[in-house]
């Protein structure tokens, strides 16, 4: 038996009882609105998290981390899914802007973002079928050419929405620079391979040792397909311009890596190697070096110091860890040596601007440094190949010319990847290449439907900064680490360095993700409203609701809220026309009114009646 | 005497909001006893200590309400947001009214007029009525150990009557009967009465508790077990009061964590059962008890040695809890350390603005 509803007898019910409203669980006591009283207003507003918005796709990332907290992997996997063909393949290459961007970094540790994506990719790997399909065919069809991480991910989006892909590559096998570049170590070919498998059972069409320009012509692409992607990167490797750099024993780092990832490589290096450049893929070059039987192996940079070097800080660890020697602010002059190289001749150098874009200024008035070298491997930068396009379509850079769309002039030509980014700013890098796909690929689908298309860079609205949350609901906790291959075991052979997440790590890390901007249901305000006039049917963001005829606008909530989805909006501000004194008894229209006039009556009813 | 059942309800106890790294909320009661429509003021503490009790309690419960904001605000015009079988009592009457609502029941079911569970009998006695006028009653209560909880929310003053000191008010407190001034520049110059440990030591069959808003789950379970307790159960709970303390309203829970973790509020169970205080609970960090003063008007007249000497006042909590004292709050509680801190506080708000 409950207490509830305990019984008043008739006597006490007058003459109050009857006109005053009892309280009750869903509509209060709904005779004094309270909500008259406030001037700021609590409204829920979710924000974009910092990492959701540095990530090159926008991944939705504080997303899919609330998803393995709870412990629902398969939706984490798919909502992963949504922005990412092979979180398996960013999981384990990506240079992850998330974590730099991640408030939790200003905190403590950033969240290891990139690891608990591997472990969906993985999760994703082992399903027997994918959990996404391709659309209800529109009876259109879309070349894409390249199957590097933008053509793929262009192709993904465009099976998606129902289109028939054709992708053309001009290697032998397809992946773009997640095979011939990324190396085995950091990225273990069967899985591009099962993620490449996962395209063709979407029903994507890969045609491989088909090179557009001279397999295929730009006519033949006009005339066979509704519209077309063009993901072709950057392909040739940019050499120093140091004299005898024709000699035998010199490489270029692109195609080395290029050929050790396609199978065909037939280099034998020396004992001594040197490598010139201080970006990943020099970085990549000299530790594969040491896998490919080098015994020393140095890089040689222009950049002045570490700080300088324009690459991962993690990987530039790992490099040093496995015995690169590194020097510092010197220039390739000459390669000397009787038709093969012998030795290297070393000025100073430095870059001459801020970036190190800027031409490199060097200082010839000090004698050369010679260094004795078996090889030397060049990795100073890429450049495109694109003798096939039509001149119209060439910019200054040596790239293709696009508008903010993506588009080639008013074709239903469309660039993505590397091929548009090169010189725009953006870092080249994987997951830059997976979001300009995908966004390359709506416009596509926006222009042949005729919509309005969207601007390849997104304006966002506002991102969650660190100092609008509570913090004093996270207690500081470690970062989970990834394990790793000692340096010693690892430098000669070609298995993956750095491993996974167990489940328990997963979600161990998933766990501290401070969720940043996005209600996660973790009922604080809730529980705080001193009214209490939060409601919730039930417990899942965007549920939350705030009895507007209540809330005094105290603010607790705003305050409470551990993760700054709550805001305060100055209630003058509406733009609904209210006026606030308007609101003030009308909240609940007529129970004023009713109270008023019935008590008016009281005196003309009869007193037996009262 | 005839033997007799008493069915009882057992109020299962709530889970950490913590999960390793993650803040997130137990699953919560659904019931809400105590429904929004009041007229307290805007972030009222005793506010938020209503909701987090009754809803605790749940649905089958009684609630007391002695004299004072959580009556008075609450419940004019014979309209209530008690969405259970509330009654107003007298100030002083807070432990007898109670006393009577549980011998009644007892009564009731002994006679087979009451089938069902025993109903959880909850008083809310502001700290006025608990501490000074109806002491005396709230004492018999627990004496006679009847089955009901008895809570004193401490607002740490008169607040009803428009903010008059109470025993409980801290040193250095102003309220309109401990205005500063030139003969008494501190305020207040009594420190608060150690109400909760007076329940404790002078009713140890009692389970005695304190608790306060910043930490709702502590404070919801210690309810619950305050509830399953059989007999009478004491709680005093902190839970900060806008108008008499002077703050900014989005600050109530935030106080709520401070005062605890400046040791001006230990938080502690009495256990009846083995006789012992549990002293176990301990904030997420330790700070100096200027940074709570310095939120509130109330405290600020107070020079560098009454701040020093409330510095001194928490350090002693902190010894009876066992906690060793970093040597920055030993430091602290000397008054020219005070103007150091002080001085050096205002250095780095000049230099935020430049
Ligand atoms: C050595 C190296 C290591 C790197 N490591 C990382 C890393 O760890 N993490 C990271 O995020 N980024 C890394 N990057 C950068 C990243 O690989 C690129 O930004 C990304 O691959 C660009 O993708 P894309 O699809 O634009 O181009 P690509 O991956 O270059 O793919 C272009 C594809 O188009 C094909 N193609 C070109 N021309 C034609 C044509 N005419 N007809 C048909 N096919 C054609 C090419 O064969 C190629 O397969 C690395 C780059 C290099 C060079
Ligand atoms: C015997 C008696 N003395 C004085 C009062 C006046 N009075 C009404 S409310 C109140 C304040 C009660 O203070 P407290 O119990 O701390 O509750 P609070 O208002 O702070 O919530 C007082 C003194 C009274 N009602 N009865
Ligand atoms: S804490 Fe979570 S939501 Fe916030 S930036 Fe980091 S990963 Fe994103
Ligand atoms: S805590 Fe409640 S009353 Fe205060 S602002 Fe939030 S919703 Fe309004
Ligand atoms: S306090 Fe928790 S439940 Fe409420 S809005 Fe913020 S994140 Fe969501
Ligand atoms: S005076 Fe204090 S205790 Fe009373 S209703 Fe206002 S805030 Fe609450
Ligand atoms: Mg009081």
């Amino acid at each position: 038996m409950s207490t509830k509803g305990t019984r008043i007898p008739d006597w006490l019910k007058v003459p109050f009882a009857g006109i005053t409203p009892g309280p009750s669980q869903d509509k209060g006591q709904n005779l004094f609105p309270t909500g008259n009283w406030r001037s700021i207003r609590p409204v829920y507003r979710d924000k974009l998290p910092p990492c959701n918005n540095a990530c090159g796709t926008n991944e939705k990332i504080q997303g899919y981390l609330d998803l393995v907290k709870r412990g629902k992997y398969l939706d984490a996997y798919a909502l992963i899914k949504e922005d990412m063909p092979f979180p398996s393949v960013t999981g384990r290459v990506c240079y992850h802007p998330c974590e730099q961007a991640c408030n939790r970094g200003k905190y403590d540790e950033a969240i290891s973002i990139r690891a608990v994506e591997r472990f969906l990719g993985d999760l994703g790997q082992s399903l027997k079928h994918d959990v996404v399909e391709a659309g209800p065919s529109n009876g259109k069809k879309v070349a894409v050419v390249g199957s590097g991480p933008a053509g793929h991910s262009a192709a993904y989006q465009l099976a998606r929405i129902g289109y028939k892909v054709t992708i053309l590559e001009k290697s032998s096998k397809a992946g773009g620079l997640n095979r011939g570049g990324i190396p085995d170590w950091v990225l273990p070919q069967h899985i591009l391979d099962r993620e490449i498998e996962r395209l063709i059972e979407l029903g994507i069409a890969i045609k491989t040792n088909c090179e557009v320009g001279k397999d295929v012509s730009w006519d033949d692409l006009k005339r066979d397909y509704d519209a077309c992607v063009l993901a072709i990167g950057l392909t040739e490797p940019n050499g120093v311009r140091a004299e005898g750099e024709d000699k035998e024993g010199v490489l270029y780092g692109l195609p080395f890596l290029r050929d050790i990832g396609m199978g065909t490589s037939k280099v034998k290096l020396g004992p001594r190697v040197a490598v010139i450049g201080g970006g990943n893929t020099a970085i990549d070059c000299a530790r594969e070096a040491l896998r490919q039987g080098a015994i020393e192996v140095t890089m040689i940079t222009v950049e002045a110091n570490t700080d300088e070097m324009p690459c991962s800080p993690e990987d530039l660890h790992d490099m040093l860890e496995e015995g690169v020697d590194l020097w510092h602010g010197r220039a390739l002059t000459a390669v000397l040596g009787a038709g093969k190289v012998e030795t290297l001749q070393l000025h100073p150098a430095r870059f001459s601007g801020a970036i190190n874009a800027s031409p490199i200024t060097i200082n010839r008035n000090v004698p050369a440094e010679r260094f004795a070298v078996d090889n030397v491997i060049i990795a100073v930068g890429q450049r495109a190949s694109i003798d096939w396009l039509p001149q119209e379509f060439k910019n200054e850079r040596g790239t293709i010319k696009i508008d903010r769309f993506g588009r080639l002039g008013d074709t239903n030509f469309f660039a993505a990847g590397d091929i548009a980014q090169f010189g725009s700013g953006q870092p080249l890098m994987v997951v830059n290449a997976v979001g300009d796909g995908k966004r390359v690929a709506f416009n596509l689908d926006k222009a042949l439907r005729g919509e309005p298309l969207q601007p390849r860079t997104v304006a966002v609205d506002v991102i969650m900064d660190l100092n609008r949350m509570n913090m004093t609901y996270f207690p500081h906790f470690p970062r989970a680490h990834q394990s790793m291959l000692s340096p010693v075991t690892r430098r000669k052979t070609q298995v993956e360095v750095i491993q996974g997440f167990s489940e328990k790590q997963a979600s161990e890390e998933a766990g501290r993700c401070f969720s940043c901007g996005t209600c996660n249901a973790c009922d604080n305000c809730y529980l705080v409203c001193p009214e209490p006039c939060i409601a919730r049917p039930e417990r899942s963001n965007g549920l939350y609701k705030i009895l507007v005829d209540y809330c005094k606008g105290c603010r607790v909530c705003i305050e409470e809220c551990p993760t700054g989805c709550l805001e305060g909006v100055p209630e003058l501000d509406f733009d609904t026309g209210v006026v606030r004194m308007d609101t003030a008894f009308a909240i609940s229209p007529g129970l004023h009114g009713r109270q008023a006039e019935e008590l008016l009556n009281l005196a003309s009813r009869p007193a037996k009646d009262i | 005497m005839a033997t007799f059942e008493v069915e009882r309800q057992i109020l299962p106890i709530l889970g950490s909001p913590n999960q390793g790294a993650r803040f997130y909320n137990p699953e919560l009661p659904s019931s809400e006893p105590f429904v929004p429509g009041h007229r307290t003021c805007a972030g009222c503490g005793p506010s938020i200590q209503y909701r987090m009790t009754s809803k605790a309690a749940g649905d089958n419960t009684i609630l007391i309400g002695p004299t004072g904001c959580m009556y008075v605000a609450n419940s004019s015009y014979l309209c209530t947001p008690y969405n259970v079988p509330w009654a107003h009592t007298q100030i002083g009457s807070a432990g007898s009214f109670t006393a009577g609502v549980a011998a009644a029941y007892e009564a009731m079911i002994r006679k087979g007029k009451w089938k069902g569970p025993f109903p959880n009998i909850i008083c809310e006695a502001g700290d006025g009525s608990a501490s000074d006028i109806g002491l005396a009653s709230i004492s018999g209560a627990l004496y006679r150990n009847h089955d009901c909880l008895i809570i004193c929310y401490d607002n740490e003053q008169y607040a009803n009557t428009g903010i008059q000191a109470s025993s409980r008010t801290p040193y250095g407190g102003m309220t309109t009967f401990s205005p500063p001034g030139p003969e008494v520049p501190e305020g207040k110059k009594l420190f608060p009465k150690d109400l909760a440990r007076m329940m404790a030591a002078g009713h140890p069959h009692c389970y005695v508790a304190t608790a306060s808003v910043g930490y709702p789950i502590d404070l919801m379970n210690k309810v619950r077990k305050g509830l399953n307790h059989r007999g009478a159960a004491y709680l005093m709970i902190y839970t900060p009061c806008q108008k008499g303390f002077v703050y900014e309203t989005p600050r109530s829970i935030d106080l709520g964590r401070m005062v605890v973790e400046c040791g001006l509020y230990p938080i502690w169970e009495w256990n009846p059962e083995r006789r012992v205080y549990d002293y176990s609970f301990r904030p997420q960090n330790m700070r100096p008890v200027s940074e709570y003063l310095k939120l509130q008007g109330r405290f600020g007249h107070l020079h560098a040695e009454h701040i020093a000497t409330l510095q001194q006042f928490a350090n002693d909590q902190w010894k009876m809890m066992g906690v060793e004292l970093p040597d920055a709050l030993i430091w602290a509680a000397d008054p020219q350390n005070q103007m150091h801190m002080a001085a050096a506080a205002e250095a780095e708000e000049v230099a935020d603005t430049i």
